[in-house]
């Protein structure tokens, strides 16, 4: 009797010693819903697992008295795949938000479309979330018109308006060096892409004497671009605007060479993102321009160390480098933001989470992380002041070499071989 | 710019008639649909990589032991799955559909995802066709298909298994009485077609990158031909593929690049309608069958 009395005293300390470690271990979740099987939704939860793998060596978040770790769930919504219906991705989110009911989500949809179907779904939930690829700045329209509504989504990476003027940058550049007013737009047939050709054609080219002398918009596997390239080519222009995300927009690259299309590329093509870009395109792709639409994804500048640090801590632990050129970084920097919100607010209370998130001042990777009253990170040309993009240019070794904007330039455009300035 | 589309939409219907040509071969001999298809095609092109860039062996035998593979998987699939289920049309297309959504998935899960996943092409060059640059890798795209077209029909004219194909094709029944073994027949059928992807994505997947969605984008081209053409006629898949191929291409360059993608559906969608057995199907119209 005494004996199993001992036992079982004995089982009773042991379950209560290990229950409050269980307790004092619990985890934060972070839900990851998005497009994994794009090399920007891969690298990026990627990312984000770095800097967890970070946040949690160094002992975890502080919430209140406590440490506790962040844990990473996934799904892949598939919201980018050819074919996939908005509603699918979003019962994928639902069932993160149901099933893993995490604290946050980040990164978040991968295409607009899904983004914005899932607004009135989040805003239901009440879960914080900070997105790191889907672009369309009408989701900033609604946080602005129904702020307490929708107040719990927030969007930490390049939008399509903050595009716009990168690209505008870039394409006043070549107007002032080498005379170049004519350009042919060829885009994606998605939301951001839309978004990005027509802002650049209503709010630049029609305003700068720019003549846009075609407009060609391509479904999601479109994997032949040679009308385009004809049409570019009879029609004389001297710059194309590509802005397309999907892998078969490497053909358009291989076909602009092989078909010798005397016009200069300059927008934003995935595979051009990534320094294995050289290598796909067997080393044709010297001149060509693309607009990296965060510094720190896939390109760093030596005038931004934090830059530089995420790209060799990701190649360190993945033992490959970043290759997509959108999400990469501003995931990185959301997972400290996060943590700091959380920390500041001393709770994981979501509204409490969100106010904290409003008054985020964080120095990361991308530049200066501040939310503008539409819940967008402000982007600018001066990463101490905010965060910015970063556009490069391709040399004829296979380098690339940041060109824009000026504050982290380590170099300047020149004009590729082969093409003539109109000046 | 005419001169250039004519040419451009040779070469795109050269190449759905090259995507189509194992599917309804398959489809013709055995009557199995085989939906692995697109799968198959996406595989034999990450074998190819893996052997070329991985194990580092010259991209010809790369590319020939990937062709054999694929053509083995085709084989064992019939062998120990598709062989359970013949005849059973439902079933012959969710066991393959299945076959093919786990090869793709497998690959996505294995992380064959991102843009270093490409094949360099053939010749890294352009020639002038009527004074338009044309890369040297689609006319060898096109040069391939000939040879592939001339191929089959010298091989189901002067082989004996050749005949056997087609005595399975028009008649199994009596075919058996002749000693053919039907179950033989559909697996060479199917490990053929299985061949015939892999060449297909050994010429076309060097235009662009590897990706795991282009096997599902194979598998509705190819049906898109072969249903428009007429399921298991091989005139049926060439006329077929001209006039998506042309009609894409123009409809591209003349109306709108964002109109490309429903040419295939509207196509089917008219077909269906006026000649539901597709243009020189073998297939009764309902009609015809009541």
């Amino acid at each position: 009797m005494k004996k199993r009395m001992a036992v079982a005293g004995l089982f009773w300390v042991l379950g209560f010693v290990f229950s409050f470690s269980a307790y004092a271990a619990e985890p934060i979740i972070i839900g990851v819903p998005t497009f994994l099987t794009h090399v920007d939704g891969k690298e990026s939860l990627n990312t984000l697992q770095l800097a967890v793998d970070e946040i949690n060596a160094q002992g975890g978040v502080k919430v209140g008295a406590q440490k506790r770790p962040f844990k990473v769930e996934s799904l892949d919504i598939r919201d980018g795949a050819p074919g996939v219906p908005v509603p699918e991705a979003l019962l994928g989110i639902e069932k993160v938000i149901l099933e893993k009911k995490p604290t946050a989500l980040l990164i978040g949809p991968f295409r607009s479309e899904a983004l914005m179907a899932s607004l009135d779904l989040i805003a239901k939930y009440k879960v914080p979330m900070i997105g790191s690829i889907a672009m369309i700045p009408a989701s900033e329209e609604k946080i602005k018109n129904e702020p307490e509504k929708y107040k719990y989504i927030f969007r930490n990476c390049l939008n399509a308006k903050y595009l716009v003027v990168n690209l505008m940058g870039i394409m006043s550049f070549f107007n002032k060096e080498f005379g170049f007013s004519k350009v042919f737009v060829m885009h994606q047939d998605v939301a951001w892409a839309r978004a990005t050709a027509e802002g650049m054609i209503k709010n630049f080219f029609e305003k700068s004497g720019w003549s846009v002398l075609g407009q060609e918009a391509y479904p999601t596997g479109a994997a032949d671009f040679s009308s385009g390239l004809m049409k570019v080519k009879s029609s004389g222009a001297q710059v194309i605007l590509p802005i397309f995300d999907m892998a078969s927009s490497g053909v358009l690259v291989k076909q602009w060479k092989s078909m010798k299309v005397p016009a200069l590329m300059a927008g934003f093509v995935s595979p051009l993102a990534g320094p294995g870009g050289w290598k796909t395109f067997d080393g044709k792709i010297g001149g060509a321009i693309n607009v990296n639409f965060e510094v720190g994804s896939a390109i760093s500048s030596k005038k931004w160390p934090k830059s530089v640090a995420l790209e060799e801590a990701y190649k360190k632990k993945y033992k490959r480098a970043l290759e997509g050129g959108h999400g990469e970084a501003p995931t990185y920097d959301a997972v400290y933001i996060l943590k700091e919100a959380i920390e500041r607010a001393g709770t994981l209370d979501a509204d409490a989470i969100v106010k904290e998130l409003e008054k985020t001042n964080y120095e990361g990777v991308m530049g200066r992380s501040k939310f503008d009253n539409g819940h967008q990170a402000i982007f600018g040309m001066d990463p101490k002041e905010a965060v910015v993009a970063a556009a490069f240019q391709w040399t004829e070794k296979g380098g690339r070499v940041v060109v824009f904007p000026e504050s982290i330039a380590d170099g300047k455009i020149k004009l590729p071989e082969g093409l003539k300035s109109a000046k | 710019m005419f001169i250039g589309t004519l040419i451009y939409a040779l070469v795109n219907s050269v190449i759905l008639i090259l995507m189509a040509m194992g599917f309804n071969l398959t489809f013709g001999i055995s009557g199995v649909s085989n939906f692995a298809y697109g799968a198959l095609y996406v595989l034999s092109a990450l074998v190819t990589w893996i052997l070329l860039r991985q194990a580092e062996f010259p991209y010809i035998l790369s590319a020939g032991l990937s062709i054999l593979f694929t053509a083995l998987v085709g084989a064992v699939m019939y062998r120990f799955i598709l062989m359970r289920v013949r005849g059973q049309a439902l079933s012959e297309v969710i066991a393959t559909f299945g076959i093919g959504l786990a090869i793709l998935e497998l690959f996505r899960y294995l992380g064959f995802v991102g843009f270093e996943y490409a094949l360099p092409v053939f010749i890294d060059e352009s020639i002038v066709i009527a004074g338009n640059d044309v890369d040297v890798q689609r006319i060898v795209i096109v040069i391939v298909s000939a040879v592939l077209l001339f191929g089959l029909w010298w091989f189901v004219h002067h082989t004996a298994i050749g005949l056997a194909f087609r005595g399975i094709a028009q008649d199994e029944r009596t075919a058996m009485t002749f000693g053919i073994d039907s179950d033989r027949i559909a697996m060479w059928s199917v490990s053929i077609g299985a061949g015939l992807a892999a060449i297909a994505a050994t010429v076309i997947m060097p235009l662009g990158t590897i990706s795991v969605e282009e096997g599902y984008d194979v598998l509705l081209n190819a049906l898109a031909v072969c249903i428009i053409g007429g399921l298991g006629s091989s005139g049926g898949v060439i006329i077929a593929g001209l006039v998506v191929g042309f009609a894409q291409r123009f409809t591209d360059t003349y109306i709108g690049s964002h109109w490309t993608m429903i040419v295939s559906f509207v196509a089917i969608l008219m077909v269906l309608v006026i000649k539901p057995s597709g243009l020189y199907g073998k297939q009764k119209e309902l009609e015809e069958r009541i």
